[in-house]
C-alpha cells in the first residue's frame, strides 16, 4: 500500500512539473484555437507596464471595440529580457503577433526573415510619419516597422558655467561647441562636447557608415579620416575624459555634479537630472540639439512590428497602424515626455507651445518637436548594426587612448565591417 | 522502516530538476557546438569548424589571457587572505561574532551594486584617487587603463569574496582539536609554526575545495566587467565568458558560443584536475 502511495506521489510531482513546463512554453502563442472572424492576437511590449497599463488598456479597448471579434493579449516585457524572451519565442516560432522592437534589435530580427514588409502592409499610412522615423525599421530596401515613440536630440546645458567662461547661450553647432568646450574647460575645468562613440556623429558629420545597397563599408573617407583626426587632436588638449571614451560614465550623474556644462540628449531624460540634483535642474536651461555639418540631428525610434509568422497577420497590421496613428500617439506623448513619429500629433498646440517655459523639460520638448522634420534615425540599415557600431568605436577609442594611427584605424575598421556585411 | 524506493523518491525530485535545467541543456549545448545555430535558420551541422574557428580566433585568446589574468589575481588571494582572517575570528574573545559578520557583510551585496559602488571610488576624482593624493600619490587609472583594469576588478572580486571562503575556513578550523594547539605549546612553538604545522595542513580539504570553488568562479566571471567597464578599455578586460555573451546574445552565433563553453569547461577540468593532484591528497587513490 505505501509503495502505491509513494509511487503515485511521484507519478504527480513528475506530471506537476511537466505541466508547469509546458504551460511556460505556451507564452506567447497566438490565440490558440482562434478560428473565422474571432482573432486573438498577442501583443508584446517593451517596460511599458505598470506605468502606462491605463494608457494601454485604452488603446486596446477602443481597438476591440472598433474590430468586433478581434482580442488582444497584451504582454509587457522588461526591457532587459526582451531580446532573450523574443528569441526563444522566435526560435519556437512563438512570436507575439504584435511586437514592439527597438530599432538594433528590429533589424536584426527583421534580417532573418521574422517580421512583415511593412512598406507593402501598410503603404497606406507611410506618409502619415516623418521619413526620419520611418527608416528606423529599413533593413535594405524594405521597411520591417511602424515607427511608434520616438525621442530626439535635446540640449540641457547650465548658464552658471557657461557665464564663468564667457558665454551667455550655448552652442549651435559641432564646430562653435568644440571652440567652446576649450575655453570651458580651461576656465572653469567642466566639459562641454564628450563624444564617447562615433557611429552618430560620423553621418551627422556626413559620412555615411555603409554603402547605400548595404554591401560594404563607407566610411574610409578623407572626411572620416579628418574627423578622426580633429577627435585625437581635442582629446589630446584633454577635451575628452578617458572614462567618456570608454563608455563608463553615466551622464546625468556628471551633468548634476557639474562636470558637464552640457548634456546632449533627448528631453524626457533631462527629469534624470532633476532626481539627482533639484538644484542643477532649476538653474539649467534648454535648447535646440547641436546640429552636425550636414545640418541632420539624430533621433531614437521605438518600432512596432507584425510577425511574418502570425495566424491573424491583417489584424495585427490593423493594431499596428491603430496604435501609431495620431490620436493614440498624441495621448501617449501626454502621458509621459516622448514625442510622436506621426506628423499630425506634431503639430498640436501640446508641442508647439513650450518655448517660454521655466520647466527645463517642457522647454526641451518644444525645441525636440519642433526639429523632427530634420531629424533621422541615422542607423545603418543592415542586420549587423550593432557590430558595425562596436567595430567602429572600438577603431575610435584606440586612435585616442593608444595613439593608433587614424588612417590606418579606419582602414581596419573597413576591412572588419566589410567582413560583417557579406 | 525505511526502504530503498524511499530514497529513490526523494532524489527522483532533484534529479528530474537537474535533469531537465543542467543535463539536457549541456548535452544539447555540447550538440550545438558542432553546428551553426542562429535560433532563426534551421540547425546545419559543421563538424569541427567551429572549433578550427577556436583556435585561430584572436579575440577568443585575448579573452583567455584576460582570464588567466584574472584568476592568478583573485584566486591565491582569495585562498590564502581568507584563512588568516578565519584565523582572526576563530579566536575567543569578546564580540567576535561582530568581525565575522563585518567580514561577511560584502557577500550579501549583490554583484551588480558591488560593481556600481566601486566604479564611483574608482573614477578619476574617486575617493581612491583622493587616498593617494593624501599621500602625494598621483592619480591612477584604476578602470581606464590596460595594465591597472585587472588589478582593480581583482580588488572589487577579493573585497567581497573574502567573507566567503572565509565561513569555510572557518568551518574547517572549528573540527581542528584544540588538543594540537595546547601540545605545540608544550613544545614551544610560535603562532607562525603552529599555522604550518597543524592550520594549513588540516584545512588541505577545505582549501582544495576553496581553491576548486574560487577557480571555477574566477573563470565565469563576467558581470563586473559588463557593469564596470564593458570589457574595456579596448577589450583588455573582457572574458571568455563575455565573449561568450556576446556571440551568443548580441551576434545569436549559438554554435561558435557552445563552442567557446565547451572549450572553457575543459580548461576548468585540467585545472580542477591538478588542483585535485596537489591539493586532495586525502581523497586520492
Amino acid at each position: 500500500m505505501k509503495k502505491k502511495i509513494a509511487l503515485l506521489l511521484s507519478l504527480v510531482m513528475i506530471v506537476g512539473l511537466f505541466a508547469a513546463c509546458g504551460s511556460g512554453a505556451k507564452f506567447g502563442k497566438n490565440g490558440g484555437g482562434a478560428k473565422g472572424k474571432n482573432a486573438k492576437i498577442t501583443f508584446w511590449t517593451l517596460s511599458l507596464s505598470p506605468t502606462f497599463d491605463d494608457y494601454l488598456h485604452g488603446v486596446i479597448k477602443d481597438f476591440e471595440s472598433q474590430h468586433a471579434g478581434v482580442k488582444v493579449n497584451w504582454q509587457d516585457v522588461p526591457f532587459e529580457q526582451a531580446e532573450q524572451r523574443t528569441l526563444t519565442a522566435a526560435s519556437g516560432g512563438n512570436l507575439a503577433d504584435v511586437i514592439n522592437l527597438n530599432t538594433d534589435f528590429l533589424k536584426k530580427l527583421a534580417a532573418k526573415g521574422a517580421l512583415v514588409d511593412m512598406n507593402k502592409a501598410a503603404a497606406d499610412v507611410k506618409d502619415d510619419y516623418f521619413e526620419g522615423a520611418w527608416q528606423a525599421g529599413k533593413v535594405g530596401d524594405t521597411v520591417y516597422a511602424l515607427p511608434w515613440y520616438l525621442t530626439s536630440g535635446g540640449l540641457i546645458y547650465n548658464p552658471e558655467i557657461l557665464k564663468k567662461a564667457g558665454f551667455d547661450a550655448p552652442p549651435k553647432t559641432e564646430e562653435e561647441a568644440w571652440k567652446m568646450s576649450e575655453v570651458i574647460h580651461e576656465k572653469t575645468g567642466a566639459y562641454g562636447s564628450t563624444p564617447n562613440s562615433v557611429h552618430l556623429y560620423l553621418p551627422s558629420n556626413g559620412v555615411p557608415l555603409v554603402s547605400k545597397d548595404g554591401k560594404k563599408a563607407a566610411f574610409n573617407t578623407p572626411k572620416a579620416l579628418e574627423l578622426f583626426q580633429f577627435l585625437k587632436k581635442e582629446y589630446d588638449k584633454g577635451l575628452i575624459p578617458d572614462e567618456v571614451v570608454l563608455d563608463q560614465v553615466n551622464m546625468p550623474e556628471w551633468y548634476a555634479q557639474e562636470k558637464l556644462a552640457w548634456w546632449g540628449t533627448g528631453p524626457q531624460l533631462f527629469r534624470q537630472v532633476k532626481d539627482l540634483s533639484p538644484e542643477v535642474y532649476n538653474k539649467s536651461d534648454a535648447a535646440a540639439a547641436i546640429v552636425g555639418s550636414v545640418g541632420r540631428r539624430s533621433m531614437a525610434v521605438m518600432n512596432i512590428a507584425v510577425s511574418s509568422k502570425s495566424r491573424h497577420q491583417k489584424e495585427a497590421v490593423e493594431f499596428a497602424k491603430f496604435i501609431t496613428n495620431a490620436d493614440n500617439q498624441l495621448k501617449f506623448s501626454k502621458t509621459t515626455p516622448v514625442l510622436p513619429s506621426v506628423k499630425k500629433a506634431a503639430e498640436d498646440e501640446f508641442f508647439t507651445k513650450g518655448a517660454d517655459s521655466h520647466d527645463v523639460a517642457e522647454k526641451g520638448r518644444y525645441y525636440s518637436a519642433k526639429q523632427l522634420g530634420s531629424s533621422y534615425d541615422m542607423l545603418a540599415p543592415v542586420e549587423n548594426v550593432t557590430q558595425i557600431n562596436k567595430v567602429i568605436n572600438e577603431e575610435y577609442r584606440k586612435v585616442l587612448l593608444e595613439d593608433k594611427n587614424p588612417q590606418k584605424a579606419l582602414d581596419d575598421a573597413e576591412a572588419a565591417v566589410n567582413k560583417l556585411l557579406k | 522502516m525505511y526502504k530503498a524506493h524511499h530514497a529513490w523518491l526523494f532524489l527522483a525530485i532533484p534529479g528530474i530538476l537537474l535533469l531537465i535545467f543542467t543535463v539536457i541543456p549541456t548535452v544539447a549545448a555540447l550538440f550545438l557546438s558542432f553546428t551553426n545555430y542562429n535560433v532563426f535558420s534551421p540547425v546545419g551541422w559543421v563538424g569541427l569548424a567551429n572549433y578550427k574557428q577556436l583556435i585561430h580566433d584572436s579575440n577568443f585568446w585575448s579573452a583567455m589571457k584576460n582570464t588567466l589574468t584574472y584568476w592568478v589575481l583573485v584566486t591565491p588571494a582569495l585562498s590564502i587572505l581568507s584563512i588568516f582572517l578565519a584565523v582572526l575570528v576563530n579566536r575567543k574573545m569578546k564580540g567576535v561574532s561582530v568581525y565575522r559578520l563585518i567580514y561577511y557583510f560584502p557577500v550579501l551585496v549583490s554583484v551588480v551594486v558591488t560593481a556600481m559602488l566601486w566604479k564611483w571610488m574608482f573614477q578619476e576624482d574617486g575617493i581612491m584617487n583622493y587616498l593617494l593624493s593624501i599621500f602625494n600619490i598621483a592619480p591612477a587609472k584604476w578602470l581606464t587603463s590596460k595594465s591597472m583594469v585587472m588589478p582593480s576588478l581583482a580588488i572589487v572580486t577579493i573585497w567581497q569574496g573574502l567573507g566567503y571562503y572565509m565561513l569555510f575556513y572557518l568551518a574547517g578550523l572549528q573540527s581542528i582539536s584544540e588538543e594540537l594547539y595546547e601540545a605545540a605549546d608544550l613544545e614551544g612553538a610560535g603562532f607562525w609554526k603552529k599555522q604550518f604545522y597543524i592550520t594549513f595542513p588540516l584545512l588541505r580539504p577545505v582549501i582544495f575545495f576553496v581553491v576548486v570553488v574560487s577557480t571555477m568562479s574566477a573563470f565565469k566571471e563576467f558581470t563586473m566587467m559588463l557593469t564596470m567597464t564593458k570589457g574595456g578599455p579596448i577589450g583588455s578586460s573582457k572574458t571568455v565568458v563575455y565573449m561568450i555573451y556576446e556571440k551568443a546574445f548580441e551576434q545569436l552565433d549559438m554554435g561558435y558560443a557552445s563552442a567557446i563553453s565547451f572549450a572553457l569547461f575543459l580548461i576548468i577540468l585540467v585545472l580542477t584536475l591538478i588542483n585535485q593532484k596537489f591539493l586532495d591528497k586525502d581523497n586520492q587513490a
